[in-house]
């Protein structure tokens, strides 16, 4: 890629937005991620991609959505961490018990079934004590299709998946009206 | 150090203040104009769609700050819910120089003749306070035009239900984009009269800006070429250029001083520091929007008003107004769209008034382009709202699926209404607005009719599958208000019945004026910006006309 002003200009902010955030945020090196350790982020990625898989067009892994919930949620909506970590917690517990093993590890049809009682607040209660399994549910897919329908400055909708899928150009002014790759 | 002593103090630069503010300052008053947000920026948020003004899950484009200024919900039952612009029930307007007229889509609808006269064309109806307004459409008609052309609209002469016009508008109607022509055809074959939506923007370069470009982001958003008119980029800068109005942005008025007299003496406000200051004047007019208006005058307490002011006689507040947009979206088994926006171009007025049975009613038109992350909620109920099913549906049916429809005219009713909640304070102190009450059960019946028609005709323009749109349950009680809030302080002839005169002057208070929607004694069937811009053109005429006698009584 040519580096003329504005690209160079761009990166130099990209990265010193990166630096300044490890320097200030104690959030979870190893991971790489802000908020979430490696183990809930997969569960959550498994959960944002039967929302919205991929299939001839890139779904919400590709689209970088966990990358938008945990930024957003560091940003805007830091009272929703404990609503997403309580909830991961109560849907690993049921997979452990009920399939011995995690939830991103099921088949994706095991994933759709208990998603979908997820959904209908139908999982057996036990596990949901300290969280409401049908409020964490729409959480994430309200997140998820904010991630991946939004503008790709919050995080999510990576190299403009859905825009693309939509067929929408992208910015929206006349005789702009291209993708940076020129697509 | 005190601020200088000015001849007229306007709070609020929208649709009212800036009118006010351009037709004082021209005229050598000298004026204050306060807003308590900023300029707009058109690239603080570009094309955000999470960040406009039509889905705030990110942030709020254009103010007021999420955290500074909360509001009160109050539900039937008497529970009061603290709430912010994020919240539904909000009455979220733009806080910022321009105010909605920055980031509406610019529908510049002239009310039609019965708007002004529905208790004498449909009677006393029970349960409501539905009264005709103190002026007629023939007492606005010139200062309708006077909006038009001096902020600027877009349209042609073809609605056939439309009130008699002196002049046409100043620049030609936009050209209908895919679905206004095939829906057009179709109102047409159905005997119906389908005519291109006045809109405030540029179809031709105009006051020196340039002709909308037709982008797909437009109501919600500030325009990315300026060619949206708004008092932000008009009337304010005229009133600016004349040297003798001042916009102070940042600064959030508190009180009106009410004297000994019965005199408004200036204001109390915090400027963009958080200072409290205090600012004098000759007369002040409040031009918040029905919901801050409200709640300015009735924190504006007394000895002769202790109520608040002008509220002696309790109809400041009350009569909240504001549309329910009831229609139908249907799907098609071809492209409909082409995306050439902002979207809304076709309308027609033929269930405006005298639908059989109803009182009322409201234009139906087609909608401004929905970006996809709301496209996700524009689903026939029981669809799957995730998964492959959900994404399928987003590409099949983006370019596939058209909307008609339109605001239902609301039957006033006085327990629907802006109170000053007895604890919740905002960031400064003041206390907040509160919204109760509900809207009239009519409201529903309108709604079932003209979502009625609007399925009608997409059925009968080939649509597959059609599904009617904002219909209120029965037992649905929901304060009313919105973007189109109005209603709150009367325009009427009886200081027993109404909050201000037909000038928008106070009764009881001789030297403070309203200047916004909330006058608005019925709020019509249409978006009602160009009927508070010709209002408050009137207003600003009359105390220009009446400035000396007022100040000297």
């Amino acid at each position: 890629m040519q580096y003329n002003r504005r690209n160079f200009l761009k990166h130099l902010g990209f990265i010193y937005g990166s630096l300044l955030l490890y320097s200030s945020c104690n959030g979870n090196q190893k991971s790489g991620y802000r908020i979430f350790t490696k183990e809930e982020a997969s569960c959550l990625i498994a959960l944002c991609e039967q929302i919205i898989p991929a299939d001839e067009d890139p779904g919400a892994t590709d689209a970088g959505v966990i990358n938008f919930i945990d930024k957003q949620t560091t940003l805007r909506f830091p009272d929703d961490e404990a609503i997403f970590k309580n909830g991961i917690v109560a849907l690993q517990a049921f997979c452990k018990e009920k399939h011995n093993c995690l939830f991103e590890q099921l088949s994706s049809v095991e994933q759709v079934s208990i998603m979908k009682d997820m959904e209908r607040n139908k999982l057996p209660g036990e596990y949901w004590q300290k969280a409401n399994q049908a409020s964490f549910f729409n959480l994430v897919l309200r997140r998820t299709m904010q991630g991946f329908y939004g503008s790709p400055r919050h995080g999510g909708n990576k190299d403009y998946v859905s825009y693309r899928m939509m067929k929408l150009d992208y910015p929206l002014l006349i005789g702009q009206n291209r993708y940076k790759d020129g697509k | 150090m005190a601020n200088k002593h000015v001849n007229v103090i306007i709070v609020g630069a929208g649709a009212g203040g800036g009118v006010i503010a351009k037709e004082l300052a021209v005229n050598g008053l000298s004026v204050i104009l306060f807003e308590r947000g900023e300029w707009p920026v058109y690239d603080k948020n570009a094309n955000d769609e999470l960040i406009s003004q039509r889905i705030q899950e990110l942030g709020n484009a254009f103010g007021p700050d999420w955290k500074r200024n909360p509001r009160v919900l109050i539900s039937p039952d008497g529970k009061r819910t603290t709430i912010t612009p994020a919240n539904g029930g909000y009455n979220h307007n733009a806080a910022c120089v321009g105010s909605g007229t920055v980031s509406y889509g610019g529908m510049a609808w002239r009310f039609m003749p019965e708007d002004f006269k529905l208790k004498s064309i449909y009677g006393h109806v029970e349960g409501s306070s539905l009264e005709d307004w103190p002026v007629t459409y023939d007492d606005l008609e010139p200062y309708y035009e006077k909006a038009e052309w001096e902020i600027g609209v877009s349209g042609d002469e073809t609605n056939p239900f439309a009130g008699p016009r002196n002049r046409p508008y100043p620049m030609p109607a936009f050209e209908y984009n895919r679905e206004a022509r095939h829906l057009s055809e179709t109102c047409k074959k159905m005997g119906l009269h389908p005519f291109p939506i006045p809109m405030l923007r540029n179809s031709i370069p105009y006051n020196g800006r340039p002709r909308c470009i037709r982008n797909r982001t437009c109501v919600g958003f500030a325009c990315p070429v300026d060619a949206k008119n708004g008092t932000q980029n008009t009337v304010i800068p005229v009133a600016m250029k004349t040297g003798n109005c001042e916009v102070k942005t940042g600064c959030m008025v508190a009180n009106i001083i009410i004297d000994e007299k019965g005199r408004a003496r200036g204001v109390e406000y915090f400027d963009s520091k958080g200072n409290g200051k205090t600012q004098t004047a000759d007369m002040v007019v409040v031009a918040g929007a029905a919901t801050e208006t409200a709640r300015l005058l009735l924190n504006s307490k007394s000895k002769l008003h202790p109520n608040g002011a002008g509220n002696n006689n309790d109809w400041v507040g009350r009569n909240l107004q504001g549309h329910v947009y009831t229609g139908a979206t249907g799907l098609f088994d071809f492209d409909i769209l082409d995306l050439t926006g902002p979207g809304a171009t076709m309308a027609i007025c033929d269930f405006n008034h005298h639908n059989p049975g109803l009182v009322g009613g409201g234009m139906l038109c087609t909608e401004f382009f929905q970006l996809p992350y709301a496209f996700t909620g524009n689903r026939p109920s029981g669809s799957a709202r995730w998964g492959k099913e959900h994404k399928d549906y987003q590409r099949k049916y983006y370019y596939r699926s058209a909307r008609l429809h339109g605001p239902v005219q609301e039957i006033p009713n006085f327990d629907s209404r802006i109170t000053v909640d007895p604890t919740v304070k905002d960031y400064w102190g003041i206390p907040v607005a509160a919204m109760s009450g509900g809207r009239h059960p009519l409201d529903r019946d309108n709604c079932i009719f003209l979502s009625s028609k609007a399925v009608e005709i997409l059925k009968e323009a080939g649509a597959v599958q059609v599904w009617p749109r904002g219909i209120p349950g029965k037992v649905s009680y929901s304060p009313s208000g919105g973007q189109h809030q109005a209603g709150t302080c009367r325009m009427g002839n009886d200081p027993k019945t109404s909050v201000v005169n037909p000038f928008g002057q106070i009764h009881e208070i001789e030297n403070l004026f309203v200047a916004d929607g909330s006058v608005l004694v019925t709020n019509g069937g249409f978006n009602p910006v160009l009927t508070i811009m010709a209002i408050a053109y009137r207003t600003g005429e009359y105390i220009v006309k009446n400035f000396n006698s007022i100040k000297s009584s």
